[in-house]
């Protein structure tokens, strides 16, 4: 390998992984949405992606309706006595939604802040 | 040139951008009646045995284990406790004493009546409310050293304060085992230990009990923020909603004009039972209470959208932009 052709492969290779950690770490974060039920991921959501629908999931014969409107994500219906997750609305930059009887959360993949209190 | 030449080069281009950064690990559980995240510069295993922890504690404290101490307690009238709860019971009463009775953990018998433990809701007659407020009354509780005891009719309930109570024992324990910087959130109760490695604070946002997201964010050091609020626990009973922060001189969910109350400090136990205390007290009782202490500061929403922000913490709170509705205001000492 000649002298020059060394320099221009490391200033490529430098190149290449400054664009690769910038875009990691400036890519628009707080779209990718996930769905957990105990402890498992059920859905990956890009919420920028998403068309309006419904997601239903079961948990021990009780349900919990999960709607995707105009790029939000709330908790529509659910089959528990608190609501606490109906209450929650639309998951934004604060808390989580959670149902604490039916195991699920919804969350950022990547959140804004470090937690909520 | 060699590629030996090459690496620190590459090593700058990463270390440049950021990618050399460590990665906080986390892990999720649901324990003590709540979603706990448990997060830190460190391995996985490490906040599994914490999330272990959590779960031991959740053992002696819950109302609802029949094994544990707490419940013990409520169904024989006396029992020996562990290190823990005596420490969790004791800094309880001191702090109902401090609060003039705000925090009450003898409470629990009302709250229960509400349905706010089992989930059952309905709205208790006056009668049923005058009835149990008899046995209400944190001086009922006898606590020497390990040794606890309740006159007939009365039993407690430490909901109010186990979080924060943990959350700090959670902390102290992942800080002794080396992890240098982490998070502990138990359901929104959250404390935040060391320093992240590039050096920048913590951020919490602080929930809008009007609507989505966060009234603003605070940006702090090593400390604990929680909140108490009325605005998710609530059930509605012939078009009134009823919230679950229970006033212990009237039996009532507190209705003082607050829809929240955010409390700073050092400890989470404190910020845990005062978050519930103020928010009983109400706007001027909290800020008195504030003035003649120098171990906490407050954010509180108020029912007419006013954001009351205690001077101490002012600077370290930014009110969301896009939330126009609130009018900010800084109270002085």
């Amino acid at each position: 390998m000649t002298r020059k052709k060394a320099v221009v492969t490391a200033l490529c290779t430098a190149l290449l992984l400054t664009a690769v950690c910038f875009v990691m770490l400036h890519r628009p974060h707080g779209d990718t949405v996930v769905i957990k039920q105990d402890g498992k991921v059920l859905y990956t959501l890009d919420l920028s992606k998403e068309k309006d629908r419904e997601i239903v999931v079961e948990y021990e014969g009780r349900r919990n309706v999960i709607a995707i409107e105009d790029g939000d994500i709330y908790m529509k219906q659910a089959d528990c006595p608190d609501h606490v997750c109906i209450h929650t609305g639309k998951l934004s930059g604060g808390a989580p939604i959670i149902c604490l009887p039916n195991r699920l959360v919804i969350e950022y993949a990547d959140g804004r802040n470090d937690a909520a209190g | 040139m060699k590629l030996c030449k090459l690496i620190p080069v590459i090593a700058a281009a990463a270390t440049l951008c950021g990618c050399g950064g460590q990665h906080m690990e986390q892990y999720q559980m649901f324990a003590m009646d709540t979603y706990v995240t448990l997060s830190g510069y460190c391995d996985r295993k490490t906040l599994e045995d914490a999330g272990e922890e959590v779960r031991r504690l959740e053992g002696l404290w819950s109302v609802n284990i029949e094994s544990s101490d707490i419940a013990r307690l409520n169904r024989d009238g006396s029992a020996e406790l562990s290190a823990e709860t005596a420490g969790l019971m004791s800094f309880t009463l001191s702090m109902s004493e401090r609060t003039g009775g705000a925090l009450d953990p003898t409470i629990y018998p009302v709250l229960r009546e509400w349905g706010f433990t089992t989930d059952e809701h309905h709205v208790p007659d006056d009668d049923t409310i005058a009835e149990l407020l008899e046995n209400v009354g944190w001086e009922k509780v006898t606590l020497d050293g390990r040794s606890a005891s309740l006159p007939v009719g009365t039993a407690v309930d430490a909901g109010a304060v186990a979080k924060g109570y943990a959350a700090d024992i959670i902390a102290e324990r992942l800080k002794s085992g080396g992890v240098t910087a982490g998070i502990v959130d138990l359901g929104g109760n959250v404390l935040t230990f060391g320093q992240k490695p590039d050096g920048s604070d913590w951020k919490v946002s602080v929930r809008d009990p009007f609507g989505d997201g966060a009234a603003g964010t605070l940006s702090v050091g090593e400390c604990s923020v929680v909140t108490s609020g009325s605005y998710e626990r609530y059930f509605e009973q012939d078009g009134v909603r009823y919230h679950h922060i229970i006033d212990p001189a009237t039996g009532r969910p507190a209705d003082t004009g607050l829809e929240s109350v955010t409390v700073i400090a050092g400890e989470s136990k404190l910020c845990d039972a005062l978050s519930t205390a103020l928010f009983v007290m109400g706007e001027d009782r909290a800020f008195d209470l504030w003035r003649e202490s120098d171990d906490f500061e407050m954010i509180m929403i108020t029912s007419d959208k006013r954001l009351l922000i205690s001077e101490g913490i002012a600077d370290r709170f930014e009110p969301d932009s896009k939330k126009k509705d609130y009018s900010a205001e800084v109270i002085r000492r």
